[in-house]
């Protein structure tokens, strides 16, 4: 048993090491390492590869893309970074910052460039310098939310709220940065801030309990862990009658009354369109800055607001970039 | 070929310092410290805010060095003090440090732009260009082997043969008038305390401080421990602390292998658990098997 187990190791191992150097010559080779599994991330992901195919590389014909998901576990992001450097792929994707960070940290001392998306704040995560001028081989795009205009949404539905509420994951920088920005705006628009900070997804029901006592409505970041668990958020939300605000599309889509957000699929293609340039040797990724979406827009939910009693303003809808009749199957 | 053994030999060697740890506790002192998943990032934390501050990053190892050995004393204490669970102290312990670790750094912390012992100026004057590839792998090299000699060296102290009797026989220290309370906080203080000069030493390397990265830090350094000493079972001239830093390399390249064979990052879990599985049950070193040879 011993043997035959040794020998097992032995030749999985072999196999791997041979299986680990086959790359095609004249054919484009990218490693896309994403940090969490959710649907904002998945769409940068698909809208990075359809931004590709646009401008002519088109994964299975000239393209060889190889995806890892790191899991939210900043040891998986390292590995994966490293296992692309050591590939030698000809560009690394990142989506999300511990990602991008790790992947930058990794490809430094080799000529693979990074292209990052979904990231609030490369200058705080230290790619890029004031400026927007990269720290190093690396630049992408940043999904940083729009919370002045969220914030006037909000009060143009709720006329007479005064306290919105956020859940957050007291581990995630990106959430971190966006309530200071919420509690620095707040003021302006009449609002008082309470959020709640919770350290891993089994705190959520508890933390939402305690939230919704305290709020007039509660208003969603990006937050991975947050928003993975939405479903939870949204059914008790709904039992006291409070609204819930989503901070981009899929959140609306799944039951959330509005968000004012950008749309993750456009942050994708744009990221993807970055990325075509450097392939293509226009560019360097040294020499560009990164970009952000210049617009975000309005989405809502028609039967969220319904089931609230609550009349979504014409002139927000008017403008909406999607309107949802429907409450996708995730809660009901 | 070449950068996927340095990887590996850079990330093998960083792990290499936390599976000496492990070894201490788990090997030596027979008890199963799973503090070790807060006193990595407690050590990267520190170290993330020390350079921040301006500190010499130098001097961060030392730092780090402490306060993981003060981590371990707590955890220590609560075990031989408060008479608590070797398991559950250390649960304690690492439960706690998520939320101090929180508190000290937050939960990104990058220190990209910021001068680190892989990355200064003085270093930038001495090193010719061409050894840069190897610059990383030199410097980790010269610091495990420190590392290896200290702990060698303390083994063969009276505090260190202490240290192996509790592990072995603890009512011997007893009847020596030895408190073995107090060698077994001893040993969890110098264990936690290489486990944080890990951490420290990986987030110089990374270029940034991230939360998650100590999930899991006790299972590699056990996987470590458990391989190095297998392998070299039979060869008694090979000290312990050199099959310890030979398992961790193996065991990312073990790692490193699996990822290239085009085993997805999700199951990573899954692979170390069989892998793990899979070398106790050649090297023997289970229960049941130890109970029928004895």
């Amino acid at each position: 048993m011993k043997k035959l187990l040794s020998v097992i190791l032995a030749v999985t191992l072999a196999a791997g090491l041979l299986s680990g150097c086959g790359k095609k010559e004249g054919n484009i080779t990218i490693g896309i390492g994403q940090f969490a599994e959710h649907p904002s991330l998945d769409n940068c992901r698909k809208g990075f590869l359809e931004g590709l195919a646009e401008e002519g590389y088109k994964e299975g014909e000239n393209l060889t893309v190889s995806y890892e998901n790191a899991q939210t576990d900043g040891g998986n992001a390292t590995q994966i970074a490293t296992n692309f450097v050591s590939k030698k792929v000809d560009l690394i994707c990142a989506i999300a910052t511990p990602m991008a960070q790790s992947a930058y940290g990794t490809a430094k001392g080799t000529d693979i460039p990074v292209i990052y998306t979904a990231i609030s704040d490369p200058v705080i995560a230290e790619l890029a310098k004031e400026d927007g001028m990269p720290v190093g081989n690396v630049t992408g795009t940043s999904d940083k939310l729009p919370v002045k205009e969220q914030l006037e949404m909000i009060r143009e539905i709720l006329p007479d709220a005064k306290i919105i509420g956020i859940l957050y994951t007291t581990s995630e920088a990106n959430s971190i940065s966006t309530i200071a920005t919420y509690k620095e705006l707040a003021p302006t628009y009449g609002f008082e801030i309470i959020e709640s900070g919770i350290a891993t997804a089994a705190d959520i029901p508890l933390a939402a309990d305690n939230l919704i006592n305290k709020v007039d409505c509660i208003s969603n970041l990006t937050d991975n862990t947050v928003v993975n668990s939405l479903p939870t958020i949204l059914n008790k939300a709904n039992e006291k009658n409070i609204p819930v605000f989503g901070s981009e599309v899929e959140q609306v889509k799944n039951g959330c009354l509005a968000a004012y957000g950008i749309d993750y699929y456009d942050l994708g293609i744009q990221t993807g369109k970055m990325a075509a340039q450097v392939l293509k040797g226009e560019k360097k990724a040294s020499e560009m800055k990164f970009e952000t979406i210049a617009e975000a827009s309005f989405y809502g939910n028609t039967e969220v607001a319904q089931k609230l009693g609550i009349t979504l303003p014409d002139d927000l809808v008017k403008d909406a970039r999607e309107m949802f009749d429907t409450i996708a199957d995730m809660v009901k | 070929m070449l950068t996927i053994l340095i990887g590996v030999l850079e990330q093998g060697l960083i792990y290499a310092i936390l599976a000496m740890g492990v070894y201490v506790t788990y090997k030596i002192l027979d008890f199963p410290d799973l503090s070790v998943d807060g006193t990595f990032p407690l050590g990267g934390a520190v170290t993330a805010q020390l350079i921040i501050a301006g500190v010499n990053p130098v001097l961060t190892l030392l730092i780090s060095f402490l306060c993981g050995a003060l981590a371990g004393i707590v955890t220590g204490l609560i075990h031989v003090k408060l008479k608590v669970r070797d398991l559950l102290s250390g649960i304690i312990v690492m439960t706690a440090l998520w939320s101090i670790n929180l508190r000290i750094a937050g939960a990104n912390v990058p220190i990209f732009s910021k001068e680190s012992i892989f990355e200064n100026k003085p270093l930038d004057r001495i090193v010719p260009a061409g050894f840069r590839p190897y610059l990383v792998l030199t410097i980790l090299l010269i610091i495990v082997i420190i590392m290896k000699i200290v702990l060698d060296l303390y083994l063969k102290t009276k505090s260190g043969y202490l240290l192996r009797a509790v592990g072995d026989n603890d009512t011997l220290v007893t009847s020596l008038a030895k408190d073995k309370g107090a060698v077994k906080i001893v040993g969890l203080a110098i264990a936690n305390a290489f486990v944080a000069l890990s951490g420290c030493i990986y987030v110089q390397d990374a270029g940034f401080f991230e939360i998650s990265t100590g999930t899991g830090a006790i299972v590699i350094g056990l996987a470590s421990v458990i391989i190095g000493t297998n392998i070299f079972k039979k060869l008694t001239f090979v000290k312990a602390t050199t099959a310890v830093i030979v398992g961790s390399i193996i065991y990312k390249a073990c790692v490193a292998l699996a990822i290239a064979a085009g085993l997805a990052t999700t199951d990573m879990k899954l692979i170390t658990a069989v892998l793990f599985l899979v070398i106790l049950v050649i090297s023997g070193d289970r229960k049941r098997r130890v109970k029928k040879n004895a």
